[in-house]
């Protein structure tokens, strides 16, 4: 076991020192390295464009940036998993590219494609050129070997059509990749995804190997509703988000929502903690506490009363039968919920 | 090297986490990063780089806890002498100056350090708990210890005496903080330790020795067989599937192109699906198998798309819905218990049920159904009414029984198993995860 400890102590050394020299760095990425200096100013940094982090999830991020690791995270629907990626990417000030994942999703959706329709015109357009080109030639083979000379231009770069995960391995300055919900995506797909995830570079059979410029900082989610496989996990540092404490959320809603009392936030937040427990279909996501927030707002409301909630009932509650089990409590529910002290 | 994070990555593993040599790379690096000052920061750090699903975050924490919340002696538990002043002439033992002193600290680590020595990362059973406990009080420096406690004694005036009485009770303590030590480690390091060769262990395990709180662990070796198999099974049929050019569809993508042909289209061959109808016995004679019956049945209901399940006791209902309606405890619970179903729960009869099935669902069977029956065939002395089994297996593919009992006990006492055979295409005793695995193998072969 020591042995094997020494090795790969050795090799993990060795293996930050070639990425370290393979991969230049730029001015950017000095910058980036400054906003990553501690946990500290990662959290802080998030909450500066607007996503109130845990410790955990700005832990997380600080270890994903150094280690050059992807971060795959799980958790219920509407934790704020993607809402993540999309803050780091504003605040490392680098662009956000998304592959939303689907069943059926292939490497030409992904990865890249070759433009047919310019590839043909240019053909048709270059006709004459290649006509006076191979012109001279008398023999078949002697105007494929002309050819020949030419190689592969309409394989080129100039017809490459890059799909989101190629066009992360091009940027220079370094991107968010977000690869959204890949639990949906199917298992060859998934194993796809290994190579990036493990060497950042892709093959193109005609043009060779695409290797990133800078790292791209990786996100993966899932909602699990299949279980990925081992290999994928070993690849990425694990990152779970479960629904935030009150007082988290309570300030994620400050944040999010101007203009809001704080006195109307403890209420509402509370109430939702409580709809939470309850024995429901769907329970509310925070981006729809939220949205219950702005339309109260929006209605001028100081304090949550019976009759406003339940008008606006229909805001975080979208299945007809959970909106049923908590009509039923909203008397317990609400009183409880305007004890709250903030 | 890390020594510490050597030995928890043992424990984690031990505990059922699977960690690779990729990511204990990945927790050194955290480590560096983090040092082990911070232990909340080292446990997100190391929780992020090892622990990789929910259930593992679990037992993550469990472990985290205990390997590193353990022997830290601090002034307060610990009987120091408070008043004690060093005599300057003495040369001590290490030990017996750490102890003299007070010093919790430096204490903790020689405790620890100690521990590492007499490699207490090896304990596993509890019968060793003496003799690690005497390896580590012998690294600790007890013997010089000792030494210097007798020769206190031998001084022999008011002040040494003291001294030594002090020095024994607090020895005596020590000792306590190491016994409590060694339990500790072997609690990390032995107490799953049976999980390392579990899955090899259930997967041979006769089903009717497994329990009740197994289950979990089970459905979740379940699933991984029956990942693998589908797995396997998508692979070929992905290559399968491509079938010869498809003229028509080559050339009606290819209008916008001028008919240059860029862009073929292939015929997709037709897979022949089969639907598999599996019939279950759930009477009490057979109850501790079909938990597992049932437990692959819901499985299988995952990655075969045409399944039908039918239960029986003295009557046979359909429970295919149950599967997919509700999730998997409580589907479980609800066929076992028969709740909200309309079987009747006296004695098997196979008979009734073969019967009821030729009259209400024969229908479903097809020159492409696969029938398998899951029951010990014991029938209580009624009919076994063969015509009816004779019935279903004319008109299906293939019949499968699997049966839990040994094949030497088919036909003994009120068994019909030998009278059913010559119906089946194959008959198969089935009383491990291995046999239900190559059962499932075969089925999905031949899909």
């Amino acid at each position: 076991m020591g042995f094997l400890f020494d090795i790969c102590y050795s090799v993990c050394k060795e293996n930050r020192d070639n990425r370290a020299g393979k991969i230049l760095r730029k001015s950017t990425m000095s910058m980036a390295n400054e906003r990553f200096a501690t946990v500290d100013r990662v959290r802080q940094g998030l909450r500066d464009v607007g996503y109130i982090a845990t410790e955990q999830i700005a832990r997380t991020v600080y270890l994903a940036y150094h280690l050059g690791k992807p971060v795959l995270v799980e958790g219920p629907a509407g934790v704020g998993k993607t809402e993540l990626a999309k803050a780091a990417a504003s605040f490392m000030n680098v662009p956000l590219i998304r592959l939303q994942c689907y069943e059926g999703l292939d490497e030409s959706k992904a990865l890249y494609e070759w433009k047919y329709g310019k590839q043909l015109l240019y053909t048709q357009l270059l006709k004459d050129k290649l006509d006076r080109v191979v012109g001279a030639e008398t023999s078949l083979s002697d105007s494929i070997d002309k050819l020949h000379q030419y190689d592969d231009i309409f394989f080129s770069p100039q017809f490459l059509e890059p799909r989101p995960l190629l066009k992360a391995l091009q940027e220079k300055d370094g991107a968010v990749l977000l690869v959204d919900e890949v639990d949906k995506s199917d298992d060859e797909f998934e194993a796809f995804l290994l190579e990036i995830l493990s060497d950042f570079q892709v093959s193109i059979p005609e043009i060779g190997t695409v290797a990133a410029t800078s790292i791209p900082f990786v996100f993966l989610t899932s909602n699990s509703t299949r279980e990925l496989s081992e290999a994928l996990r070993r690849r990425c540092l694990h990152l779970h988000i479960s629904f935030p404490e009150q007082g988290l959320e309570r300030e994620i809603v400050m944040i999010r929502v101007p203009g809001i009392s704080e006195r109307l936030t403890g209420q509402l937040v509370s109430f939702i903690h409580q709809v939470r427990k309850l024995d429901i279909k769907k329970v509310p996501s925070v981006s729809e506490t939220i949205d219950w927030a702005k339309t109260l707002v929006i209605l001028h409301a100081e304090n949550l009363d019976r009759e406003l909630v339940k008008d606006t009932l229909n805001i975080f509650l979208k299945v007809q039968e959970d909106i049923r089990v908590t009509l039923e409590k909203l008397n317990t529910l609400t009183e409880h919920a305007l004890r709250e002290k903030t | 090297m890390d020594r510490i994070l050597e030995n928890f990555i043992t424990a984690l593993r031990r505990s059922g986490v699977r960690v690779s040599i990729a990511e204990t790379m990945d927790a050194l690096q955290a480590v560096t990063l983090s040092g082990y000052g911070d232990r909340m920061l080292l446990k997100d750090f190391l929780s992020a780089s090892l622990a990789k699903s929910l259930s593992e975050k679990e037992i993550f924490e469990d472990c985290f806890h205990r390997f590193f919340s353990m022997d830290d002696i601090s002034g307060e538990d610990f009987p120091f002498e408070k008043s004690s002043h060093r005599a300057v002439n003495q040369s001590w033992s290490p030990l017996t100056e750490m102890l003299l002193a007070g010093d919790g600290g430096g204490l903790s680590l020689a405790m620890r350090e100690a521990a590492a020595r007499a490699d207490i990362g090896d304990i596993k059973y509890l019968t060793q708990r003496g003799f690690y406990l005497q390896r580590v009080l012998q690294e600790l420096g007890f013997e010089a210890l000792d030494g210097d406690i007798r020769r206190l004694r031998e001084e022999g005036n008011q002040e040494n005496l003291e001294r030594a009485s002090a020095l024994e009770s607090m020895r005596d303590h020590l000792i306590e903080r190491v016994r409590k030590l060694v339990e500790r480690q072997l609690e990390l390091y032995a107490v799953r330790r049976v999980d390392e060769l579990s899955e090899m262990y259930m997967k041979n395990a006769n089903l009717t020795a497994l329990e009740e709180r197994d289950l979990a662990r089970i459905h979740a070796v379940i699933q991984r067989m029956v990942k693998h198999l589908k797995d396997r099974y998508s692979r070929r049929r992905k290559t399968a599937r491509r079938g010869h050019l498809d003229f028509k569809k080559t050339l009606r993508r290819n209008i916008t192109y001028g008919g240059i042909p860029f862009d073929t289209g292939w015929k997709l061959k037709k897979i022949d699906r089969p639907e598999v109808i599996v019939i279950c016995d759930v009477s009490r004679s057979v109850a501790n198998v079909v938990r597992f019956f049932l437990l692959i049945l819901y499985s299988l209901n995952e990655i075969v798309s045409k399944i039908r399940t039918f239960v029986f006791c003295s009557n046979l209902v359909e429970v295919s819905a149950h599967f997919e309606k509700y999730p998997l405890p409580e589907a479980l619970a609800r066929i076992q218990t028969g709740a909200g179903l309309p079987i009747l729960m006296n004695r098997t009869d196979y008979g009734t049920s073969f019967l009821d099935f030729r009259d209400q669902y024969s229908d479903c069977l097809t020159k492409r159904t696969t029938v398998i029956i899951l029951g010990d065939a014991r029938n209580n002395y009624w009919n076994p009414r063969t015509d009816a089994l004779r019935f279903i297996s004319a008109r299906c593919n293939r019949l499968i029984w699997l049966n839990p009992e040994v094949p030497s006990l088919w036909g003994a006492g009120d068994s019909e198993m030998e009278k059913y055979i010559p119906y089946c295409t194959i008959a198969r005793e089935c009383s491990t995860l291995r046999h239900l695995e190559r059962v499932m193998e075969s089925l999905l072969r031949t899909h």
